[in-house]
């Protein structure tokens, strides 16, 4: 396989000749959407007016909840989102009204005549709030592992602590967007910026009342999901696709930043309460964690977030006495979702912070801690929750990586260093993670792919995934002309589609090649089969020989050839030509389950992953003390994906993913006021990581001759666990201040560690 | 929001030597020039997008007004939706294209800006470059476009255009880019998939040997076109809106005079914020950047003038081994996008609560220039700014100039500056801070003033009396803290709470005695 390719798309990237939803071109009946959200975190709607609104010239709808023809919801797992508020509204940024006008201009005019009547009702908008209410989201959730009461009495040392984690924007550049065209009566064609084709169809359907098989969602790119459009890019979509119904028109809504910074949901804010008990080897044997996620105002993916944080609290580390348990609290901030880590971020920072805590207690290096923690390869190597951790990786990534950082050297340099400055302080840390790859609700782990071979030999593949960026595509097309024994530019990837690929799940998770990769590999093997069944009997005919088994067939370089007498070969073109007027289908469609998956939630016990990726960084930081400012000095990471299928994809993620991780644990901060409105609702105050901001030396490998046999060409998903190593800098950060102090005060430090923080952290320890 | 007013203009002159303008313009203020000219202004604007000279006329074109943004004008063609929206505020960079002025030099001069702070009429006499443009016409993609593609500096693609545009601002400049210089090229666009490390490869495998692209060949081409572009007082009016580009200070006070309220820009990196965010619909406007006198710097004896309209760019450029506070505090405002635009008048007629500009201007004991038609006066800036977003100049006055005394020998002036994030992020608290020390490490004089800690920029008097006459000491400085603390209130918001900013100005206090100290 040729593993070297560029991302499919990236030279229409660079000529800005790539078409994302708002650059499709449409006739000059276009609408442009608008939606009238609420200003009030929580109120009573007592009465509208729209008329003024109707009557505005250039207005083609105003619609509210009443004009809804199906169903007023869009909950994409537990059904509890009115699509548009109808007596109440529940956070700020809650759709209420639809406008479709010829320009933005007139929409925004059309709201300024909508009268609302509010009964403001009191707000609750952070955790304690909503603990002091008991206003929790859905039951709540628990795992246990060994008696954890017996062994904190038993352990040498106990510590408790609490621990919180702030919210994350996911910044994805281009904005939620979706343009509905109108079909022959019912039918509806949906471009959406969507991860999950398969649920914006199905909620548009239900939302307009009619039959599936009346949608048809497309999605040719996104730009950028990281989660934000997992599920909340089918609000969009059917708020267009409402408004493309009303007017008979095409109309198309694109958020402005603002309004999608407002409107939509976050990584989740955790507040984590522990208790750990080790040994005085500094040897972890219990621990209790209460997770508390601020889920917002409807459930959203809040449970299943909650539920892979509950998987992580062990992060890299065998623990053998565990109780977690996972609490969802209900609050009037819009529904928080997916992002990168989905939970586990904050459950591995909880854990790495204990650990940190831990090696101060007892005053010894961190990383020798963790590494004297890590899940066994024989022995001490099952999870809380039942899994055995196999093929683990952890203890030669910090062998290598310990090496190839110079982590002890640079240890001791550091503290000299430390020794000799009074305002800038430097440390380090390595921190590790090990994640678990597939989705936790087993019944999500299938992929369909549909696959054709044209006459002229070229290739098209349609599957299941969606190509936000991340090179799925790119994945999927080497995949495929590896299998077919062709060069890559006879395949092309199509845009995602449901009326080609029907039933899919959400391209999230991570797995997108893992299930999508296998689901086009079995239509190839179909075809395959079909076509090495006539290859087999032509070269049988003309060489006049016994027998040529199918499996005797091999294809390669473009040609299909007998594997054991090389000189019968044809051309894949030839093949594909004569099989055609032969009639043999060169057209197949695939599918894939993840096998030997069982989880079950009631007695917190099973197998949810398919295997785990791990990875390791190191990270060194220098801190103004005065100013709280950081400098990332070095990054060493060792990240494992099995047998790369595309090397620069594998590093750009890995990349990309730090550095996204680095934004949560330093400075980016969502900030709400009083009322609940969101003070950080663009770039303007919303600081994500710029090109300043990455370390100074940056140093990514993989982890060689690793390869795992439960994935497609034995590779590992690689899209959000790197996302967990930019934890190292915020360990790193905490070691400088704790510098300060040689080392003899521990920091409280929540995550993200803004230089605001950094100086009230130090500002404390003073006192 | 951030930033300033400003104008976006004649960096046609950017590459000249500055002390040309001493020269050419004997008085500025004032150009001998008749004014019929004022009254035959054109009411469409032309300018040379993809080979060919483009116009708008706002009387005829109802798509457009003089306040569209280049972004939105982009944006409603059918071959340029390269150009991407991410944020319309200038701080994500996804709209960056590349602005082409012929320079005195006849050579064309190549910027990278914001097109969604970019209204209409300031393209006017300029190249529209967008990411449409950069192929060859055999369809050779450009060098940096190339590198990115061999380096994987895209992801999901959508900032890359602009990603590329900076990049090629940066090919066509005169440096052979540091990763430094790389850094201040891209601190203006954000990418949030590839975490920029491909991107700074591409930089540095296109742009550290550069050769020759179908630009430079199309020069000439290019030049005659632009030079066939009347330069000549705009006037534009929509109806709605009257939007006026005076050629002289002259005929900007006499439309002062005719339009008592209108806005007047420089720039506009702020402004532009009150129609893209706002929906304002501002309808008057007077655009001062296309006045050539108000552009430039001159070094005089004791002096530096710089000219109200001078880009933050050329003003960086100036300051770099001159004026190093200066220029710190320019390498961290805004980015080159913004500070392409952005115009020192401007921004200090905005008379933000943040502003880092003004402060350093404290320290730097400057006086700002006000002209009406009648006399000239100097304020010194802590004068000029009156209050919150409120100045002191009249309604019959511009501002001109602002005039940097050379610091004297013996003292010292540096800048900090508290922000979330280094590039790109509007102070939380600014500092900046003067000191000069008598003998026995005594405080002569001191000044120290601060943005973001009220409701304007202000100076903290009775914390530089607390000093004045002492040992500069860090016991002292870190008892001054405490009366820091009482003489501002700050605000708790997006950026930071209030004990925060208490805590980051006694720190950044701390800092300037860290590196003034004598030991």
């Amino acid at each position: 396989m040729n593993k070297f390719i560029s991302h499919e798309s990236a030279v229409k990237h660079v000529t800005g000749e790539s078409v994302y939803v708002d650059d499709i071109p449409v006739d000059e009946r276009l609408l442009t959407g608008h939606v009238v959200y609420s200003n009030h975190a929580h109120a009573r709607i007592k009465s509208f007016d729209l008329t003024a609104a109707k009557k505005l010239p250039g207005v083609h709808a105003v619609l509210c909840f009443k004009d809804i023809p199906g169903e007023n919801q869009m909950g994409p797992v537990i059904r509890d989102e009115p699509c548009l508020a109808e007596k109440e509204v529940n956070f700020i940024g809650q759709a209420i009204f639809l406008i479709a006008g010829e320009s933005e201009e007139i929409c925004r005019q059309a709201e300024q005549k909508i009268k609302i009547n509010y009964e403001v009702q009191p707000t609750i908008l952070t955790i304690d709030e909503s603990i002091k209410a008991k206003n929790l989201l859905g039951p709540e959730r628990k795992i246990n592992c060994g008696n954890i009461e017996i062994a904190l009495k038993e352990c040498d040392q106990v510590i408790i602590g609490e621990f919180n984690t702030g919210a994350q924007e996911h910044w994805y550049l281009e904005t939620q967007a979706c343009l509905c065209l109108p079909g022959e009566k019912n039918e509806i064609m949906a471009f959406s910026s969507t991860q999950h084709p398969t649920e914006t169809q199905t909620l548009i359907a239900e939302v307009l009342g009619i039959l599936r098989n009346e949608v048809v969602v497309e999605v040719r790119r996104m730009g950028g999901a990281f989660g934000g459009k997992e599920t909340q890019a089918n609000h969009t979509a059917c708020w267009a696709a409402l408004l493309c119904q009303a007017t008979g028109q095409p109309v198309k809504i694109r958020l402005f930043r603002d309004d999608d910074q407002k409107m939509t949901g976050k990584r989740h804010p955790f507040l984590i309460k522990y208790k750990a008990g080790f040994s005085n080897q500094g040897i972890l044997s219990a621990l209790k964690f209460e997770l508390n996620s601020n889920g917002g105002a409807v459930a959203d993916l809040s449970f299943a977030i909650m539920e892979r944080a509950m998987f992580h609290v062990d992060n890299a580390y065998y623990i053998p006495n565990l109780s977690v348990i996972g609490k969802v609290w209900k609050t009037n901030l819009p529904p928080n979702t997916a992002l990168r880590g989905f939970g586990a971020p904050q459950a591995i920072v909880a854990i790495e912070n204990i650990i940190d805590r831990i090696a101060r207690v007892l005053n010894r290096d961190a990383a020798t801690i963790r590494k004297n923690n890590f899940y066994g390869i024989k022995t001490r190597n099952k999870s809380h929750y039942g899994q055995e951790v196999e093929r683990n990786h952890l203890h030669t990534l910090y062998n290598k990586i310990t090496r190839s950082s110079q982590y002890w050297k640079r240890r001791s340099d550091i503290n000299q260093f430390n020794k000799e400055h009074n305002f800038i302080k430097k440390g380090i840390a390595l921190s590790p993670v090990k994640f678990g790859i597939s989705f936790t609700t087993s019944f999500l782990n299938q992929a369909g792919a549909l696959v054709h071979i044209y006459q002229d030999g070229s290739v098209l593949v349609n599957h299941g995934g969606t190509e936000m960026g991340q090179g799925l595509h790119t994945k999927i097309l080497q995949i495929a002309a590896a299998e077919f024994g062709v060069s890559p530019d006879r395949i092309k990837i199509s845009a995602t589609n449901t009326s080609k690929v029907p039933n899919t799940s959400a391209t999230a998770a991570s797995t997108g090649s893992d299930l999508n990769g296998m689901a086009v590999k079995n239509a190839i093997d179909t075809i395959k089969n079909r076509l090495a069944g006539f290859v087999s009997a032509q070269f049988q005919k003309e060489n006049k020989l016994k027998v040529v088994n199918p499996k005797q067939i091999l294809f390669k370089d473009n040609f299909i050839i007998h594997k054991d007498l090389p000189k019968l070969r044809v051309s894949f073109d030839e093949v594909v030509k004569s099989a055609y007027l032969a009639q043999i289908s060169m057209s197949a469609t695939g599918y894939y389950r993840t096998p030997h998956l069982n989880w079950d939630k009631e007695i917190g016990s099973g197998r949810p992953f398919n295997y785990y990726a791990f990875g390791m960084a190191v990270s060194e930081v220098m801190l103004d003390v005065l100013t709280g400012y950081h400098k990332i000095l070095r990054t060493d990471i060792l990240h494992d994906v099995g047998d790369s299928i595309n090397p620069h994809i594998d590093i750009g993620q890995i990349q990309g993913g730090f550095i996204q991780g680095l934004g949560w644990c330093t400075t980016e901060e969502c900030k709400w006021d009083k009322e609940g409105h969101l003070l950080n609702h663009s770039p303007d105050t919303y600081k994500i990581p710029a090109v300043s901001d990455i370390p100074e030396d940056f140093r990514v490998e993989l982890l060689q001759n690793k390869p795992n046999p439960n994935a497609i060409r034995k590779s590992k998903a690689v899209g959000e666990p790197p996302l967990m190593l930019a934890i190292s800098v915020w360990l790193a950060i905490k070691d400088a201040i704790s510098a300060i102090f040689d080392h003899k005060k521990e920091p409280i430090l929540p995550v993200p560690a803004t230089n605001e923080n950094i100086l009230l952290s130090i500002k404390n320890l003073r006192q | 929001m951030h930033r300033a007013p400003t104008h976006n203009a004649l960096c046609a002159f950017s590459p000249i030597p500055i002390l040309q303008f001493g020269q050419i313009n004997i008085n500025p203020y004032f150009p001998v020039r008749s004014m019929k000219q004022v009254i035959s202004m054109s009411t469409k604007i032309s300018f040379v997008l993809d080979g060919k000279i483009a116009s708008i006329d706002f009387n005829r074109e109802k798509r457009y007004t003089p306040t569209t943004t280049v972004l939105n004008y982009l944006r409603s063609l059918p071959n340029h939706k390269g150009t991407k929206e991410g944020c319309a505020e200038g701080d994500c960079g996804a709209c960056t294209v590349v602005l082409g002025e012929l320079g005195h030099d006849r050579k064309i001069h190549y910027k990278a800006v914001d097109s969604c702070l970019v209204f209409l009429p300031m393209l006017h006499g300029k190249q529209l470059i967008t990411i449409e443009n950069l192929k060859s016409p055999d369809d050779t993609l450009h060098p940096v476009q190339q590198a990115m593609v061999d380096t994987h500096g895209s992801q999901c693609g959508f900032c890359t255009p602009g990603v590329v545009m900076s990049l090629f601002a940066l090919y066509k400049s005169a440096i052979k880019p540091t990763r430094l210089n790389i850094e201040e090229a891209l601190s203006g666009n954000l990418c949030r998939c590839t975490g920029y490390v491909p991107i700074i490869e591409a930089a540095e495998k296109a742009c550290v040997k550069k050769k020759k692209d179908h630009f430079s060949g199309n020069e000439k081409t290019v030049s005659k076109l632009l030079q066939k572009i009347k330069r000549n007082s705009l006037s534009l009016k929509t109806g709605n809106q009257n939007y006026f580009c005076p050629k002289s200070v002259n005929e900007s006070l006499q439309l002062r005079k005719k339009y008592p309220n209108t806005l007047i820009i420089c720039g506009a990196t702020d402004i532009a914020l009150r129609v893209t965010k706002n929906y304002e619909k501002l309808p008057e406007i007077i655009d001062l950047s296309f006045i050539s006198a108000l552009q430039g710097i001159s070094h005089k004896k004791n002096s530096t003038e710089i000219m109200a309209g001078t880009t933050l760019s050329e003003i960086k450029r100036y300051a770099n081994n001159r004026f190093l506070a200066l220029h710190k505090m320019l390498t961290v405002f805004g980015s080159d996008q913004i500070r392409n635009l952005a115009t020192i008048g401007g921004n200090i007629a905005t008379a933000s609560p943040i502003g880092d500009i003004a402060p350093l201007l404290m320290a730097y004991h400057a006086k700002i220039v006000l002209v009406s038609k009648k006399k000239k006066r100097r304020l010194a800036i802590e004068d000029f700014i009156t209050g919150y977003r409120k100045t002191a100049c009249r309604k019959n006055e511009l501002i001109s100039a602002v005039i940097i005394p050379h610091p004297k020998k013996d003292t010292q002036i540096k800048f900090y500056k508290f922000s979330k994030r280094k590039d790109l992020d509007i102070s939380t608290v600014s500092g900046g801070f003067y000191l000069e020390l008598a003998k026995e490490n005594k405080v002569k004089s001191i000044k120290l003033a601060f943005g973001g800690m009220a409701l304007f920029t202000r100076r903290a008097y009775k914390t530089e009396k607390f000093l004045e006459g002492f040992e500069w000491s860090f016991k002292k400085v870190e008892q001054a803290g405490t009366i820091l603390e009482k003489e501002f209130r700050p605000i708790s918001d997006a950026r930071a709470g209030a004990e925060g900013r208490i805590l980051a100005a006694q720190n950044l206090l701390l800092k300037f005695w860290s590196e003034t100290r004598v030991d």
